[in-house]
């Protein structure tokens, strides 16, 4: 299993380095994952779309639809990917702690 | 084409794994792969092919394309790998050969006795290592079968190669997890979405409907027999709200009754690029649905691969005496256009728009008027792309690839640089890709080769040029 070291702290992760427990996720976790995704530094911006998917995630198990990760942040689409250079089913799910997407997404 | 310059060729070739993965593996290829076990590969893979050959009717293909394979090469014309690589390995024909070979040493009474006559040791690890790394190069189109002067179908050849690899072990691990979700697990689909998050979504795309446009479309959940079934690319109820709420629309407008299926509600069939078991597996739960929804007919959504799994497929694994219709949503449009339940605003978008085959779809001449019929009545800038239709060029993410993110450099550098070029000499702002896959795919070459034309779906436009009654 690889392991993913930042600041100190040891991470199980997948191949494409998304954290393997997904239950083990708080804030230090995502700031921590943030420079492997070419982010220097957590905005309010970025804590938003964050908690969203976290939130979601919680509550259905799975990440919501990128439309309504829009409506509910606010952020068009080229916003987030802004924030999450490689967008929001990956780059924005991997700081908020979910699984990768699987199947064709 | 542009040639690849060499620092795209060392982004395209570079394996990202580790090297100690590789070595463990024994695997020198781009895409990851579970742990399996690496010993006597060859023997367990000559096990493998012998019992396929015993289940299946593969060995009448064998038998005839090793007659009259030529090794021509005159599919390296059609071939979009070959053309940006120039790798003589990546010409169809020598693909083909490497499973051929084995099959004329090992299962046929002539490469028998000649092997032992000559002392020839027959398949190797390196024979099966080459095999899992071309068999995943070609994307499955099968544009080479357009240009075989023998009629061989490459395709049907990778396909067989993948799946006696995947009997062995040998399977790209996001294709393998997938369908792992799909079969075994708690969502029973490919990207893993649990029943309320699919009921959250569609009320969501209800709502949005409703304030877009003011119709009280709706996306009936286990409606008892309704006229179709419809099963989208589960991956749509994460990635693409517009042509789901397009096709919400679409029955708004027309009426019909259709239904979405609790118990199951994907299209997605991986089936179709790496094992036969798994294809039948799938669609046995397309027809469980079915039967319990009492549904008359099945619908399939965008999705290249899955239209043609259901369409060619189902009626061969079905377990009941008749198999049901099998409609893509296109046909379905275009049907409902046709006979003039469905009006279009013929200025609907004004902007240069073109559109793209997928192969599953066009390939077979199955869909290919149908959906420029549509885009002709509500775009007067149609622009076409040369060539197309049954011709078309993959997108460079068929046969699975596009679900390998770690292949993205050489699926848009060599697979999808064709495409690419093809996009941007359009000029058009918009092109219309009717498949979950190749919408990823094109989205991707867009980014990579900075061709400025967004991609959608074929509904997500038809859904702003409905005329309601």
């Amino acid at each position: 299993m690889p392991v993913f070291e930042a600041h100190g702290k040891k991470y199980e992760v997948d191949e494409d380095g998304f954290l393997q427990e997904p239950g083990i996720w708080n804030d230090d976790v995502a700031r921590d994952f943030a420079a492997t995704e070419g982010i220097t530094e957590l905005t309010d911006s970025h804590w938003k779309v964050i908690h969203y998917l976290r939130n979601y995630y919680l509550q259905f198990g799975i990440a919501p639809m990128i439309r309504k990760v829009c409506k509910e942040t606010g952020f068009k689409l080229n916003e987030i990917y802004q924030l999450f250079p490689s967008g929001p089913a990956k780059g924005a799910c991997k700081l908020a702690g979910l699984p990768k997407p699987t199947g064709c997404v | 084409m542009t040639p690849l310059a060499p620092s795209e060729r060392q982004r395209a070739f570079t394996i990202a794994k580790k090297q100690d993965v590789v070595e463990k593996q024994r695997l020198p290829v781009r895409y990851h792969v579970e742990d399996a076990d690496v010993r006597e590969r060859p023997r367990r893979f000559l096990e493998a092919f012998a019992a396929i050959l015993k289940h299946s009717n593969y060995r009448v293909a064998l038998e005839q394309y090793l007659r009259v394979a030529a090794r021509c090469s005159r599919c390296t014309t059609n071939c979009q790998v070959f053309l940006a690589t120039g790798n003589d390995h990546d010409i169809p024909c020598y693909r083909s050969e490497l499973l051929l070979k084995v099959y004329r040493r090992h299962f046929t009474m002539a490469g028998i006795l000649q092997g032992r006559l000559l002392g020839d040791p027959g398949l190797t690890d390196p024979d099966i290592q080459r095999m899992a790394d071309t068999f995943y190069d070609c994307t499955a189109c099968r544009r080479c079968s357009l240009e075989c002067p023998m009629g061989i179908d490459h395709g049907l050849l990778t396909h067989l190669g993948r799946y006696i690899l995947s009997e062995i072990g040998i399977v790209p691990r996001a294709l393998a997890v997938s369908v792992r979700e799909q079969l075994t697990g708690a969502s029973g689909n490919t990207s893993a979405v649990p029943l309320p998050a699919l009921q959250d979504t569609l009320e969501f795309l209800t709502d949005e409907l409703r304030d877009e446009n003011g119709i009280e479309a709706s996306f009936p959940i286990d409606q008892f027999d309704a006229e179709y079934l419809f099963l989208a690319p589960v991956s749509d109820y994460i990635m693409e709200a517009e042509t789901i709420m397009g096709i919400g629309a679409l029955f708004h407008a027309t009426g019909d009754s259709w239904t979405i299926g609790s118990a199951y509600f994907d299209a997605i069939n991986y089936g179709l690029f790496y094992n036969d078991q798994i294809l039948e597996h799938v669609l046995h739960k397309v027809e469980a649905e079915a039967t319990r929804l009492r549904a008359r007919k099945i619908l399939i959504g965008e999705c290249g691969h899955a239209s043609r799994c259901a369409k060619n497929f189902y009626p061969a694994y079905c377990l009941e005496s008749k198999a049901l219709p099998v409609v893509n949503i296109i046909e379905y449009a275009h049907q409902a256009w046709k006979s003039g339940r469905l009006k279009l605003n013929p200025q609907a978008v004004l902007e240069p728009v073109t559109y793209h085959d997928p192969c599953n779809l066009a390939r077979s001449g199955w869909i290919v008027d149908q959906p420029r019929v549509l885009i002709r009545a509500f775009c007067p800038n149609y622009v076409e792309m040369t060539p197309s239709g049954r011709e078309n060029i993959c997108c460079g993410g068929g046969g699975g690839a596009v679900s390998l993110d770690e292949t993205r450099p050489y699926r848009t550098l060599v697979g999808g640089r064709a495409k690419a070029e093809q996009i941007r000499a359009t000029g058009a702002k918009i092109c219309i890709a009717p498949c979950a896959n190749c919408k990823k795919q094109l989205r991707e070459l867009m980014e990579e080769h900075k061709v400025d034309c967004r991609i959608v779906g074929l509904h997500d436009l038809l859904y702003k040029a409905i005329v309601y009654e």
